[in-house]
């Protein structure tokens, strides 16, 4: 079985996590056009090479970053969102209307 | 067979009846001490109250209470009774409802979980007030060591919908050591 860290539990089993999908930074949803919004939601880079990655530990909910090689399958490391998320976000609605 | 009775040897009681209750939140940990509750200086670890409570860790802001056996819990009900959602960054987590909570003793606690479960879980791994959260019978199950000198003794909580086959499962993994069910009022006295 492969082995995953996860930052808040320790050293588990892979079958414990869940993959979250490639890490992007979020566009600002008040400024961006809609083709970098729906680039941001749905298409994927899908790389060959270290990525960042979500990764949820299932029994805790806990939800982190994990840094991994996608043609050897290595996990380089892991770590807790509060390494990149380090500032609130405040989401504003649009002004106008949406067309 | 050993003289030691059932709770010494190997036994499974069901204390999902019992209240418990969660909180989380950045001011979860201040409102708790407030209200006289102790809490675990770091996440995935367990304190025991003076009153009985067990206070469990489960992140940096969230807290999972278990009723005493000296009140039955009253405490923590009426705690979650009397909530009210104020300023503080404080939340109610119902766990009644969301966990079932059986209690696994005996000498024998750590060889039945590594039937069932990956994570090394002697006493030399995962001392007395160490918490788990994994994998346990192919269930998400929190694992709480809330032993004693006297005693090995390990809470776990798993989804309450769940209960049944949980039960099964730990109980056919205490077979080969003697393990039984045991009935709630044997703890209460």
């Amino acid at each position: 079985m492969k082995i995953m860290n996860c930052p808040l539990n320790g050293p588990r089993n892979i079958s414990e996590f869940t993959y979250g999908g490639e890490f992007k930074v979020m566009p600002d949803p008040a400024t961006c056009s809609d083709a970098e919004w729906a680039d941001y939601v749905f298409n994927s880079d899908n790389e060959a090479g270290v990525v960042r990655e979500w990764w949820m530990h299932n029994a805790s909910s806990y939800w982190f970053l994990a840094e991994r090689h996608t043609v050897t399958d290595q996990i380089i490391r892991t770590f807790d969102a509060k390494e990149v998320f380090n500032q609130r976000v405040e989401f504003k609605a649009h002004e106008e209307g949406v067309a | 067979m050993t003289s030691l009775n059932p709770i010494e040897r190997c036994a499974l009681i069901d204390l999902t009846d019992l209240p418990r209750v969660g909180f989380r939140g950045l001011d979860a940990a201040q409102w708790l001490t407030a209200s006289g509750y102790s809490l675990p200086e770091a996440p995935n670890r367990a304190v025991l109250c003076g009153d009985g409570t067990l206070v469990a860790r489960l992140s940096q802001t969230e807290y999972f209470l278990l009723g005493s056996l000296s009140d039955r819990g009253q405490r923590l009900a009426s705690e979650e009774a009397g909530w009210v959602l104020g300023e503080e960054r404080n939340y109610l987590l119902p766990r009644q409802d969301s966990h079932a909570w059986l209690q696994l003793s005996g000498k024998h606690v750590a060889e039945v979980m590594a039937k069932i479960c990956g994570v090394d879980l002697r006493a030399e791994a995962f001392p007395v007030g160490s918490v788990a959260q994994t994998s346990v019978a192919r269930l998400n199950v929190i694992v709480i060591n809330a032993g004693s000198a006297e005693l090995a003794k390990f809470h776990l909580l798993c989804d309450r919908a769940s209960l049944e086959y949980f039960q099964a499962a730990v109980l056919d993994a205490m077979g080969e050591f003697g393990g039984v069910p045991v009935a709630l009022d044997n703890l209460l006295g």
